[in-house]
């Protein structure tokens, strides 16, 4: 497979504060990225700089295998964006904004009409083509931005967390979406602090923290960077201090946490943690509401690596 | 095309805003023409004023005073100084004279009396000091030849006698004037409309977000600014067009004479810088509210420094100087001396030349800044 992306040794600072700092990376075609990480740490102006928006102290970015400069038309005519913020025309109907963007990568008419159908049928909004923007819901907005980003058929495109506030019926879109522009040959770098979106999603994971990668690889080899290999949560109204000690001796426990009524106990192994869980609730008479057990996700893997949150 | 296919799209989903802001400035430039009062046509006014007389009413004096009551309205006030004073003041009359003891006879004897005169320094108590000096020095003419009662009426028919005065110029002034009043306050029209309407409608091209996505797209950033400064032409060139037919509807066949036309390409002249100032404009702010101010301030503003609602004679010197710096001078100052141009020939025409170069020059120096101006943006990013 080729390599669509190359960066090497990126480093960007604003103000002597690095923002990105020493992050190399490739990225194969066909393949999804998901870029990971909280607020602030560097995965906009990653794509940024990638994109040559903005300037960048150190480093060397290759996009399909040629140097990226802000005046690389013949890289920029195979890329799409698509922005957190909704970019379009205020002015102009769904169709009418589609096609100004489409028109400034694709001149011939005939085909930007049938490409502009084809992104208009891929996001659902066919019913909306003659709607102004004003006339959208959040939901259909974003579905519209991306439908401007993609239109041209990029080989390469970028999604900077376009699920942010959506509702789930056009979430649930936009992720299909996503998927049929990966089986049409697609590239994609996709940004989020979703992390369940990023598990449907993405073939490779890379975590940022602060301007650094501080992990990569494929979900299941993220998974495995965590001692966790369970977790059981159980809604428990009232539970003293005492019990919540007695647990943490259980064998291959972890860790105890006990807060709003959710007791969530994390296993180094996972046999019949549940059970032995469940027979010491039952014999110590504490009542409890909901019990489930689940695998560990990239949010632990995360907590693991840097001690807080992805949503901190 | 797809650029300038939307800008028309823009232009044309504003257009309510952009008719009516247009219908309006055009009625205000029709409108101006009706207070512009060019009569060529002359009448002798009378000035108000007091005689104080000290000498005998008789002889010289007694001429004098009859010329000075027959030529201005005398007004009679109690013979005392506040009285006197008190008109001056509250403007009742425009010129109190004196005329002292023996006046009459120590001018008919040449000895050159003086006779006091206070004025009010109106323009009609300048006329009362001709009038004044007018008598007096034919009379003193008369009285050196010959001093002798014989000359009273030799001066009476002199000083009566009318000067007959010709227009020798064949334009027709007052056409031309209203002309020149008319393009003069398209400084107006055309600046605000041009900077109004480009600002409101490349505010959507310009705003941050679309922008990003411009720049990362395979147009070039310098072909898409080409593309949006041909479609601000094009609705410059439909405003100026309309402003042009209407010239012809509300001033006549005139608009078709050297004059005419000659006002007509300065005035298209003076769009193309309109355009490209307006392109300046448009990409220093950011905020769609701030349109309605900056069109003020830069065509109002202008409008009033460079003499398109004040004739520029009436302005402060430093506000004339000030005028000098900004596109609109030469603009005004063109309309003024083509409307005013009977030989063309070099030495008149060189001036309007000059006139235009520096219309260009500016045209062309709002062009760079604003390319100045993106470059440095990007490269600051």
């Amino acid at each position: 497979m080729n390599k669509v992306i190359e960066v090497e040794h990126l480093t960007k600072e604003y103000k002597k504060q690095k923002a990105v700092n020493n992050l190399s990376f490739t990225v194969q075609e066909g393949e999804i990225l998901g870029l990971l990480g909280p607020n602030g740490s560097g995965k906009s102006t990653t794509i940024n700089c990638i994109l040559s928006l903005l300037k960048f102290q150190k480093g060397k970015i290759k996009i399909f295998g040629k140097e990226m400069t802000p005046s690389a038309y013949d890289i920029k005519k195979d890329i799409g964006v698509v922005f957190q913020e909704v970019a379009v025309f205020e002015e102009l109907t769904v169709y009418e904004n589609i096609d100004y963007f489409c028109g400034l990568y694709i001149k011939d008419r005939k085909k930007r009409e049938q490409f502009i159908l084809e992104a208009i049928d891929l996001v659902g909004l066919e019913h909306y083509q003659k709607f102004y923007p004003k006339q959208l819901s959040g939901g259909l907005l974003r579905r519209l931005n991306i439908a401007c980003g993609i239109a041209h058929k990029p080989k390469l495109i970028f999604f900077d967390e376009p699920t942010v506030a959506v509702d789930p019926q056009s979430r649930n879109n936009i992720l299909s979406g996503i998927e049929t522009l990966r089986k049409n040959g697609a590239t994609i770098i996709y940004t989020t602090h979703y992390m369940e979106e990023v598990e449907i999603l993405c073939d490779r994971v890379m975590i940022l923290d602060k301007g650094e990668m501080i992990a990569s690889g494929t979900i299941a080899e993220l998974k495995k960077l965590t001692n966790i290999e369970e977790k059981v949560t159980v809604e428990i109204a009232n539970l003293k201090e005492k019990e919540q000690k007695k647990l943490k001796e259980f064998p291959n426990v972890m860790d105890v946490t006990y807060q709003n009524g959710l007791l969530i106990i994390s296993y180094k192994k996972g046999q019949n943690n549940l059970l032995t869980l469940m027979d010491y609730l039952k014999e110590n008479q504490i009542n409890y509401q909901k019990i489930y057990s689940e695998r560990p996700t990239l949010n632990d893997v995360f907590l693991e690596l840097t001690g807080k949150e992805l949503r901190d | 095309m797809t650029i300038f296919k939307t800008f028309l799209k823009v232009l044309n989903k504003n257009k309510g805003i952009v008719i009516l802001y247009s219908a309006i400035l055009i009625f205000f430039a029709a409108f101006s023409l009706q207070n512009n009062d060019n009569s060529m046509q002359f009448e002798k006014e009378k000035p108000s004023i007091a005689i104080r007389n000290r000498d005998q009413e008789e002889g010289f004096t007694k001429e004098f005073i009859t010329y000075l009551k027959e030529n201005s309205e005398v007004i009679e006030l109690e013979d005392k100084e506040e009285a006197y004073l008190d008109a001056l003041f509250y403007r009742n009359v425009n010129t109190i004279i004196t005329i002292p003891e023996q006046f009459g006879e120590n001018f008919v004897a040449q000895n050159n009396p003086e006779i006091e005169v206070k004025g009010t320094n109106s323009y009609e108590s300048e006329l009362t000091n001709l009038m004044i000096e007018r008598y007096l020095k034919v009379a003193k003419i008369y009285f050196t030849i010959s001093p002798s009662e014989e000359n009273f009426q030799k001066i009476k028919e002199t000083v009566e006698e009318e000067i007959k005065l010709e227009m020798t110029s064949k334009l027709n002034t007052n056409e031309l004037k209203k002309m020149a009043t008319y393009y003069n306050f398209a400084n107006y029209s055309i600046l605000a409309g041009c900077v109004y309407v480009i600002c409101l409608i490349l505010s959507s091209f310009k705003n941050e977000k679309i922008k990003k996505r411009t720049i990362i797209s395979s147009v070039n950033e310098i072909k898409y600014n080409r593309i949006l400064l041909m479609g601000n032409f094009l609705f410059a060139i439909v405003l100026w067009l309309f402003y042009c037919l209407i010239s012809i509807v509300l001033i006549g066949n005139i608009m078709f004479t050297k004059q005419g036309i000659g006002c007509i390409l300065n005035s298209l002249l003076f769009t193309l810088c309109a355009v490209t100032l307006s392109f300046l404009i448009s990409n220093l702010i950011q905020n769609k509210n701030a349109i309605n101010g900056i069109v003020n301030v830069i065509a109002l503003g202008s409008s009033f420094l460079c003499g398109a609602f004040v004739p520029t004679e009436l302005l402060p010197e430093m506000v004339q100087k000030v005028a000098h710096l900004l596109p609109s001078y030469y603009f005004i100052n063109n309309n003024e001396k083509i409307t005013s141009l009977e030989n063309w020939n070099w030495e008149h025409l060189s001036p309007i030349l000059l006139n235009t170069i520096i219309l260009l020059f500016f045209s062309c120096l709002f062009v760079i800044i604003t390319n100045y101006l993106t470059k440095k943006r990007r490269k600051q990013t």
